[in-house]
C-alpha cells in the first residue's frame, strides 16, 4: 500500500474499491472505510459479486470479470475530457501523459459499457465522484491482480491515482490489500526469485557484490559469486518438477496442492519430484506428498516479525512453547544449513537474525526489537534508528523520479465462455476461512460457520440449467471437474459463478486455468469458463463432512 | 490519575501477601493494557500496573478461578466490573469466597467516555479514589425519543454493517452459555457475510442480555462496525428495573428476576448438551 | 498459577491486527482484543477472535517424519535433517545449484523469510525462492 490504513478513517474523502470484498478478506479495513463514510466521504464499490460494503457503499456496480483495464480506460477517459484531471500534478509529477490520454480516447463510455456491463451514466457517476472528492484512495486486492492481464490492471489503476494527483497525500494512494498476515514481509525479505531483501535486484552487480560478501561464511567456498540469473516463481517451479527440470523442492509452510491454479496439474508435477521437503504445522494436502516432513511452531509459539499491508512491521510474540517436537522454522533453517556445513547460520534468536537484516536491507535500516518493544509497528522505508518511519509513500517525489503513465491496451482473460462452457467463474475467499483452511478448518468455530464449498449462482441462470430445486450441482471445465452444493442468489451477475477456493474435497482450483500474466507470471484465478449441471434429487445429505463427520447441512436459498 | 494509580499501587501492595494473586491490569509493549495477575513475591511487577483503557477482567477472574477454585484472589474492578463479578456469582461463574474486591472509583472523564450511570463500587470494602456521580447518556436518550419507524431505521442501518465477529459475544462477562444460540443454524445463518437477516443476531443477544447486562460497555467497544449496542442494553435495563425492580450488581442477594432453579438431576433430564 | 496476556499480531489475513493470547500456566486459553492498538483499536473479526483454536489441534504435526516403503513414517531431527543435506547436496553436485526450488512463505515471519531465502541463495545458490504472494 502507497498509505496507511489509520489515514482511511482520519483522511480519505473518497474510495474506489475494485476487486476486493472487503468485508470478508479484510474486515477490519472495510469497518475502518465505514467510518470514514460516517464522517461523510464516500464510497464507490466496484466487483462481479455484491459484497457487503457493496450494500452499504454509495455507489455499487457489478462488472463482468476480466473487463478491468476497458473499464479504467473509460474511466480515464471521462476524466481527462469533464476537464477533472488534476493538471498540476500531471505536468510536474508525470510523464507520458500525452501517449496514455491518446489511448484511452478509444474507449468512449458506450464501448466501454458494452465491453463491462456497467451502463454509461454509472461510468460516468464513478468517474466524476472519484476525481472530485480529494483525497480519494483507490483500495483493491487480488481481484485485480489474478488476471493475465494483472500488471496491466495495477498500471491502469496507477494512471487513475496519478491523472487525479492522488499520489504523496494522506489519505489517498494505490492500496492492494495484502491478503496473508506476512506476504508482504515475505516479498519485503527477498522471498521472490529476482531480488534480495529490500528489493535489491539479482541481476545488479553491486548488490551481488554486496550480498557475496555479507554472506561469505555461508558460500561453498568464501570468494564464490551469489547466482545473478533470476530465478523461477512458484508455478514455474511446480511445472519445472514434472518436467524434471528441477530435482527437489523445499516447500515452507505453503500448500500448493490447495493454492495452484489447475490442481491436477501441480499433483502431477509434486508426484514427479525426486524429493520433495514440506515443513509445516500440519499434514497439509502437499505435505501428504512429501518424502521429508519437517514439523514447524505456529504463531504462538516462536518470536519474530509480520510486515502488514501498511508496510508496518509489528512483533509476533511467543505465548507458549511449540508442540511435542516441533521447532521454530527459523530454528529448523539455523540447523538444517549447519549441517550442509554452511556459517552465517548461528542465531541465538530472531531478534538476532533482525539486526542482520537491517544492515543488508535499507528499507529495514532503522528497524529494532527495542524500538518495535517501544513504539508498536514502524513503517517501511525507515532506513535509520531516528527514523520515524513513512505513513504514505511518494511525496514529493516517486521512487524511479516522474510517475509515469502507460498506455494500456485491452485484452480479454486467456479463457472466455463459450457454448460447452457457458459460465465465467471467479474464484475467492469467505470469511470465515483462510487460504487453503489447513488452520480455519481446524478451528471448531469457524469450522462450524462453514463446513463446506458451495457454487453461487444467479437465479435466472439456476434455471437456465434447469436446477429446479436442485441443491447439488457437478462444475466442470477443460482441467477438470468437481461437485459440490449450490446457493442461488442475487449477489452475483448473471453468467458469473463463485466458489470459495478454501475446501479440498471440492477444490475450486481444480477447475481454474494456469494461464499466466507474461511479467508477474500470476495465474488467471478470478476468470475460466465453466460449465454448471444440476444433479438429480432434491437434496443432498449423503456426504460428510471429511473433518467433523458431521452430516452436511442444508444449504438455503439466499435472500 | 497518577495519584490514583500510586494509591492502587500501594493499595495492592498490601494486598498482595495475604492472597494468591491479584487480578488488574498492566501496561504491555508500546503501552497497550491487558489483564493480568500480580503475585506475591513479585511487587516489581507493579511498576507496570495501569488504569486504563479498562479491560474485561470479571471473565479474567471466571478463567483463574475455574482452575484454581481454591485459591484466595483479589480483583481490582471499576463499578461496572463490580457489578459483572456479581451477576456471574449470580449465574455461578465466579465465587465470592476468598475474594477480595479492590474497588476503582471512575474519574469523570471516564465516565463521560462510557455514558456511564453508576461509575462506582457499592460492594468493595476497599477503595481507591472518590466515588462521583454518575453521567447521562445522550446516545440512549436521543434514541429513546425517536419514533417507532426512526428506531426501526436506526437499528437496520446500524445492523446491516455488522460483520458477525461475535466480538460483542465472545468479550461479554455475562455471556457464558454452553450452548450459544448465536450459533445455532436455527436461529442465526451460519457461514454467511452480509447476514441475510442482520437484525436477528443482535435482537437474540438482546434478549439474552435481559437482567445480565451490567452496562460495562465492552461489547460496544470491541465492535469494529461501531454499532452503539449498549443503547438497547440499557433501554431493557431500564425495563427491567420498572417491571421486575431489578438491577444488575445491585444486591449479591436479590435473584435474577429470569432465574430459574434446578432440582438435583433436572439439566441431565433435560436433554441439552 | 500464572495468568497473563501476550500481545502479537494476528496470523490471518494482511491487515495486520493486534491481538492478546490469554495465557494460564503455559496454555492458551483465548484471545483478547488489543485496545489503543493503531490498526484494529481494540477489536477483531471472527478469525481473530478464533486465532489460538488451532494451535493444539490433534492434529498438529509433533516430529519430522520420512518416507520409508511409501509411508510417512516418524523420524528423529537429526535423521530427518541429515537425510535432506544429504540428498540436497548430491542433487546440487550432479545437477547443479538451479535443479533446487525453494519455497518462502507468507505465514512465516520475516526473520524466517530472511533466512530461507539466505539459504537458497548462499547455501544452495539458486535464485530459485518464490513464495505465494501471487496465489
Amino acid at each position: 500500500m502507497t498509505n496507511s490504513i489509520p489515514e482511511f478513517e482520519t483522511d480519505s474523502n473518497c474510495f474506489l474499491i475494485i476487486g476486493s470484498n472487503t468485508s470478508e478478506g479484510h474486515p477490519l479495513i472495510a469497518t475502518r472505510v465505514l467510518r470514514a463514510k460516517q464522517r461523510g466521504a464516500k464510497v464507490i464499490v466496484l466487483d462481479p459479486r455484491k459484497n457487503q460494503i457493496g450494500h452499504w457503499a454509495d455507489v455499487f456496480y457489478t462488472f463482468r470479470p476480466g473487463s478491468d483495464v476497458a473499464l479504467f480506460n473509460g474511466l480515464l477517459n471521462i476524466i481527462i475530457t469533464e476537464g477533472l484531471a488534476d493538471q498540476a500534478f500531471i505536468a510536474e509529477r508525470t510523464e507520458n501523459f500525452e501517449e496514455m490520454k491518446a489511448l484511452v480516447a478509444e474507449f468512449p463510455a458506450e464501448r466501454v459499457a458494452d465491453l463491462t456491463g456497467v451502463p454509461v451514466e454509472g461510468l460516468y457517476t464513478v468517474a466524476r465522484l472519484y476525481a472530485t472528492q480529494k483525497p480519494a484512495a483507490i483500495l483493491y486486492a487480488m481481484g485485480i491482480t489474478q488476471h493475465t492481464t494483472g500488471v496491466d490492471n495495477v498500471k491502469s489503476v496507477a494512471n487513475l491515482a496519478m491523472l487525479t494527483g492522488n499520489l504523496g497525500i494522506p489519505g489517498g494512494g494505490v492500496n492492494p490489500l495484502r491478503g496473508q498476515n506476512n506476504v508482504q514481509g515475505s516479498c519485503d525479505m527477498g522471498g521472490l526469485p529476482n531480488v534480495f531483501p529490500g528489493y535489491q535486484p539479482v541481476t545488479n552487480p553491486e548488490t551481488i557484490a554486496k550480498f557475496s560478501k555479507a554472506w561469505s561464511s555461508s558460500l561453498p567456498t568464501p570468494n564464490s559469486p551469489l547466482s545473478n540469473k533470476i530465478g523461477l516463481t512458484v508455478t514455474e517451479m511446480i511445472s519445472a518438477a514434472g518436467e524434471g527440470k528441477i530435482r527437489a523442492l523445499y516447500v515452507m509452510a505453503e500448500n500448493p496442492m490447495l493454492s495452484e491454479a489447475d490442481i491436477n496439474h501441480t499433483r502431477h508435477c509434486l508426484e514427479k519430484t525426486e524429493f520433495l521437503i514440506v515443513q509445516d504445522i500440519f499434514l497439509t494436502e502437499t505435505a501428504q506428498l512429501a518424502h521429508v516432513v519437517l514439523p514447524g511452531a505456529s504463531f504462538a509459539e516462536k518470536d519474530g516479525t509480520f510486515t502488514n499491508s501498511d508496510r508496518r512491521v509489528q512483533r509476533v510474540r511467543r505465548a507458549v512453547r511449540p508442540v511435542g517436537d516441533s521447532w521454530p522454522d527459523w530454528e529448523i533453517i539455523c540447523h538444517l544449513a549447519g549441517k550442509m556445513g554452511a556459517g552465517g547460520f548461528d542465531f541465538v534468536s530472531p531478534q538476532a537474525v533482525m539486526a542482520e537484516v537491517a544492515q543488508l536491507t535499507p528499507s529495514y535500516g532503522g528497524i529494532t526489537y527495542e524500538r518495535l518493544e517501544e513504539l508498536g509497528g514502524l513503517q517501511w522505508p525507515c532506513p535509520t534508528t531516528e527514523h520515524p518511519g513513512t505513513p504514505y509513500l511518494h511525496k514529493n517525489r516517486f521512487s524511479r523520479g516522474l510517475g509515469h503513465f502507460f498506455a494500456v491496451p485491452f485484452k480479454e482473460p486467456a479463457e472466455l465462455p463459450d457454448q460447452d462452457y457457458p459460465f465465467t467463474l471467479t474464484t475467492g475467499r469467505i470469511m470465515f476461512h483462510y487460504h487453503t483452511g489447513t488452520m480455519t478448518r481446524r478451528s471448531k468455530k469457524l469450522d462450524s460457520e462453514a463446513r463446506q464449498a458451495y457454487l453461487e449462482l444467479h437465479p435466472d441462470d439456476a434455471q437456465k440449467i434447469g436446477l429446479n430445486g436442485s441443491r447439488r450441482v457437478r462444475v466442470s471445465s477443460r482441467r477438470g471437474q468437481i461437485e459440490l452444493n449450490v446457493r442461488v442468489t442475487e449477489r452475483i451477475k448473471p453468467g458469473v459463478v463463485f466458489i470459495p477456493f478454501h475446501f479440498a474435497e471440492a477444490a475450486a482450483n481444480v477447475l481454474t486455468n494456469l494461464a499466466i500474466d507474461p511479467i508477474a507470471k500470476i495465474p488467471e484465478f478470478k476468470v475460466c469458463a465453466v460449465r454448471v449441471e444440476a444433479l438429480s434429487g432434491t437434496e443432498h445429505r449423503g456426504g460428510t463432512d471429511h473433518r467433523s463427520g458431521e452430516s452436511e447441512r442444508r444449504t438455503r436459498r439466499d435472500e | 490519575m497518577s495519584e490514583r494509580l500510586t494509591a492502587l499501587r500501594e493499595t495492592i501492595r498490601q494486598i498482595l501477601p495475604q492472597v494468591d494473586g491479584v487480578i488488574g491490569l498492566k501496561t504491555g509493549p508500546a503501552g497497550i493494557v491487558a489483564p493480568y495477575l500480580f503475585k506475591p513475591g513479585h511487587p516489581e511487577m507493579l511498576d507496570s500496573l495501569a488504569l486504563w483503557p479498562k479491560e474485561p477482567v470479571p471473565d479474567t477472574l471466571k478463567i483463574i478461578q475455574k482452575a484454581y477454585p481454591n485459591a484466595r484472589l483479589a480483583i481490582v474492578c471499576r463499578g461496572c466490573e463490580e457489578r459483572g463479578v456479581v451477576e456471574m456469582f449470580k449465574h455461578a461463574q465466579v465465587s465470592l469466597e476468598n475474594l477480595t474486591l479492590i474497588g476503582l472509583q471512575c474519574v469523570q472523564e471516564e465516565a463521560l467516555f462510557c455514558r456511564c450511570a453508576k461509575p462506582y463500587t457499592v460492594h468493595a470494602r476497599v477503595t481507591v479514589g472518590s466515588p462521583i456521580a454518575g453521567v447521562p447518556d445522550p446516545l440512549t436518550e436521543a434514541f429513546a425519543a425517536k419514533s417507532q419507524a426512526e428506531k426501526l431505521a436506526f437499528w437496520k442501518e446500524q445492523f446491516q454493517h455488522c460483520i458477525k465477529c461475535y466480538g460483542c459475544r465472545n468479550i461479554c462477562p455475562q455471556c457464558f452459555c454452553n450452548v450459544c444460540a448465536l450459533e445455532d443454524e436455527k436461529w442465526v445463518e451460519t457461514g454467511r457475510l452480509p447476514l441475510p437477516n442482520p437484525s436477528l443476531y443482535h435482537i437474540i443477544r438482546a434478549m439474552h442480555m435481559t437482567a445480565k447486562c451490567v452496562a460495562c460497555r465492552e461489547c460496544e467497544e470491541t465492535c469494529p462496525a461501531g454499532i452503539p449496542l449498549a443503547i438497547h442494553f440499557r433501554l431493557v435495563a431500564r425495563d427491567v428495573k420498572e417491571m421486575f425492580h431489578y438491577e444488575t450488581g445491585a444486591v449479591i442477594e436479590q435473584k435474577p428476576p429470569q432465574l430459574l432453579t434446578l432440582e438435583e438431576g433436572d439439566y441431565e433430564r433435560s436433554g441439552l448438551p | 498459577m500464572e495468568y497473563h496476556n501476550v500481545l502479537t499480531t494476528c496470523p490471518y489475513c494482511g491487515t495486520g491486527c493486534a491481538l492478546h493470547l490469554q495465557v494460564l500456566d503455559h496454555q492458551l486459553v483465548g484471545v483478547l482484543p488489543a485496545k489503543n492498538h493503531p490498526i484494529s483499536q481494540g477489536g477483531l473479526c471472527i478469525k481473530g477472535w478464533n486465532a489460538h483454536a488451532f494451535v493444539n489441534h490433534k492434529d498438529r504435526l509433533q516430529t519430522p517424519l520420512v518416507r520409508k516403503g511409501g509411508k510417512l513414517v516418524t523420524a528423529t531431527w537429526d535423521e530427518a535433517l541429515a537425510l535432506i543435506a544429504e540428498k540436497l547436496s548430491a542433487l546440487k553436485a550432479e545437477s547443479g545449484p538451479d535443479s533446487i526450488g525453494v519455497f518462502a512463505s507468507a505465514k512465516c515471519t520475516n526473520e524466517e523469510n530472511y533466512l530461507i531465502q539466505k539459504f537458497a541463495r548462499a547455501v544452495i545458490g539458486t535464485n530459485n525462492v518464490d513464495h505465494c504472494a501471487r496465489l
